[in-house]
């Protein structure tokens, strides 16, 4: 799989780009470190602030974040939910500080508001690396590193995949979008469409946004499939939208070609639908919370100078051939 | 008719005799206050010897995050003593920091026009509903839930479905900088100027609800509204008008968000209608209507702010901190509850 080989190959970039942290770390030793209190057996406090804990993906991001601590006995994990309220994610981060953390990782809710709140962080001199979603500024200066996906080349990976595999042959095609306004909901549209592009002989027949939600996204796709009998297959921006989108599709006795978005774990996840043959197949919207805890260790435990101010994280394409493997990850 | 009359046959004349669960329960927000603050020192965590919780900066935190829910608690106090509930004010709220994002950004209006022109228009919003309420006699219930969904509705509209980022300088597209200072903090970069906003409109609604006649008429209303009638008192316009305060609350706490978060976003104040409710309950005021003070409010507000902080400073669980709160508010309702009970006033 081609998908994998990228995949593998980022892996090795991020083993590259740590054991040149640690090189130059170990020659330049008079650039001060990004901690002063940086020690490989000290004891760290990490504080993640969460936009929202109510939503599958932000939850899937907890427990890869999680788990990638927990192998880190130097470190211990306090996760903040945000509950998708400006307000409430700038006092945690504040908390944050008053609780003296020793590094910041933050997926703000939304970026303008949450911007000062991060420069406090950082004027306290605690180091921030943003995932997911970044604040205003400039990485590197105003917040320490930026980690996660990017949904434009992650929708463009779904759209060539439908153009050469899915529909080579052409067909109609129909889209569910997610909540509209919101960066990525434009992002993954935009993505699809130029992946698309590569096979002239497949139409968009239909586009319309569901929210990120599976029930407005059954009841779209129900009406799409009213309107236009014929569509072959439906990118779906993200997963809960995808599982809508089936159950349009069985309402109305067809069978349709499905593409999921986020490839989350679990049994009401993207991963085990294209392993079961509900889904053709799933991309990936990484998480980087293994990536975030390797940047962690390399601040805190390898006392690094610097660090990559951005990292961006390559999608995985679960496909039927290798969903069931991936289900055991 | 004269207000002698008027306190004279007042049904809300508080009882004679003094009963100890009474007490309690008047200045039980306090009391409750007080504990909250001993158990946020007794458990916070500490690092070298220094107890986190009354720290300077950690203070200014809790009432920096409670200054919006508390300015909409203030007005939903003179709705709940008149035994109505205002659910509009979350998304009021919204409205008001969208609205005040365009006008300054999109709209090139000054800070003055612009903050006028929001308050303005949030009491309106408020008049409105309390008008609907008192001609058609709809519950404020389903008046006010209508109200929500056209806040929210409106503020969709007005913002083409997109967050507004407020940027400062001069000229077009930009808010003057002085804008920015609802975001910062005074006396030696401690107290939140959104603190101090919520503190002075505390201040004058605690002097208009205890000192003036209209603050007695509402009492009056929600004691017993066809005995304030007959007293004379225009139950009508008292009813609107508080509904007007909440409007007015609700779009100077959507000012207050916008310079804070430097933005406005349709979605925002979400659910802080039921923080506001829950301050006022926990404050002492009955839903039922009649009693309840605006000290009670800003106590329960800042109480419920410093269980939040105390609880996430020990990293415990967003799950914990609903169900604490859920304790608190159960328990401020059984006080209150056994009060009324004890005076014979059933319920």
């Amino acid at each position: 799989m081609t998908q994998n080989a990228l995949r593998f190959s980022s892996a090795r970039r991020m083993a590259l780009m740590a054991g040149s942290c640690l090189c130059i770390a170990g020659v330049a030793q008079a650039a001060d470190p990004l901690v002063k209190a940086c020690a490989k057996d000290g004891e760290f406090v990490i504080g993640f602030s969460q936009a929202n804990n109510a939503e599958p993906y932000r939850q899937h991001v907890n427990d890869e974040l999680e788990a990638a601590a927990k192998a880190v006995p130097q470190f211990t994990l306090q996760i903040a939910d945000g509950a998708g309220n400006v307000n409430t994610q700038t006092s945690q981060v504040d908390n944050f500080i008053t609780q003296k953390v020793d590094l910041l990782l933050i997926s703000p809710f939304e970026a303008a508001p949450l911007t000062p709140a991060v420069k406090r962080v950082m004027d306290a001199g605690i180091p921030v690396i943003e995932l997911d979603r970044k604040t205003n500024g400039e990485a590197g200066k105003d917040y320490t590193a930026f980690i996660g996906g990017d949904n434009y080349k992650i929708a463009l990976a779904a759209g060539e995949y439908t153009s050469k595999t899915l529909l080579p042959d052409g067909g109609e095609a129909a889209v569910l979008q997610g909540l509209p306004s919101s960066t990525p909901a434009v992002e993954r549209l935009n993505g699809f469409k130029d992946g698309v592009k590569a096979n002239s002989k497949i139409q968009i027949v239909a586009e319309q946004a569901a929210d990120w939600l599976p029930d407005k996204a059954q009841t779209a796709f129900a009406a799409m499939l009213q309107a236009h009998p014929d569509i072959k297959m439906v990118y779906a921006s993200n997963d809960m939208m995808a599982a809508g989108a089936l159950l349009a599709a069985k309402g109305a006795g067809k069978s349709v070609k499905i593409i999921g978005t986020d490839g989350l774990p679990g049994p009401a996840g993207g991963i085990e639908a294209v392993a079961k043959g509900d889904w053709s197949a799933t991309f990936t919207y990484p998480t980087g919370g293994k990536e975030a805890i390797d940047m962690a260790k390399s601040i805190l435990l390898d006392c690094a100078s610097s660090v990559e101010p951005t990292v961006t994280v390559d999608t995985t394409a679960i496909t039927p051939e290798n969903a069931k493997q991936m289900m055991g990850k | 008719m004269s207000e002698q009359q008027i306190t004279s046959s007042s049904p809300i004349q508080p009882a004679k005799r003094i009963d100890p669960l009474a007490v309690i329960v008047r200045f039980q927000s306090l009391i409750g206050l007080v504990l909250v603050f001993a158990g946020g020192i007794i458990f916070s965590p500490r690092r070298h010897g220094v107890i986190l919780f009354i720290q300077p900066d950690n203070i200014a935190n809790i009432v920096r995050a409670v200054s919006e829910t508390g300015i909409i608690a203030i007005g939903m106090t003179f709705v709940i003593i008149t035994a109505g509930i205002d659910l509009s004010v979350g998304a009021a709220l919204g409205l008001a920091s969208v609205v005040t994002a365009t006008l300054m950004v999109s709209g090139g209006f000054g800070l003055i026009t612009t903050v006028l022109a929001v308050l303005l228009m949030g009491t309106c919003f408020g008049l409105v509903q309390g008008a609907i309420s008192s001609k058609f006699r709809l519950e404020a219930f389903i008046v006010t839930l209508a109200g929500l969904q056209a806040a929210r509705g409106l503020a969709l509209v007005v913002s083409g479905n997109q967050y507004i980022n407020i940027s400062y300088g001069d000229g077009p597209g930009l808010a003057p900088p002085i804008f920015a200072v609802l975001g910062g903090r005074l006396f030696g970069n401690v107290v939140p100027v959104a603190t101090i906003v919520f503190l002075i409109f505390a201040c004058i609604a605690t002097l208009v609800l205890n000192t003036t006649r209209f603050g007695r008429y509402v009492y009056a209303v929600g004691g017993n509204e066809r005995a304030a009638r007959i007293s004379g008192v225009p139950v009508s316009a008292i009813k609107i008008a508080v509904y007007a305060i909440t409007g007015f609350a609700s779009a100077l706490a959507g000012i207050v968000h916008a310079g804070q978060f430097n933005f406005g976003s349709a979605n925002d104040g979400t659910g802080y209608e039921l923080t506001a409710i829950a301050a006022v309950v926990i404050g002492g005021t009955s839903l039922f209507g009649g009693s309840g003070s605006m000290v009670g409010t800003i106590a329960g507000t800042i109480m419920l702010g410093a269980l939040a902080n105390i609880l996430q400073l020990n990293n415990i669980t967003p799950a914990m901190q609903l169900l604490s709160t859920a304790a608190i508010i159960v328990l401020a309702a059984v006080l209150q509850s056994l009060v009324r009970r004890r005076e014979g006033l059933g319920r």
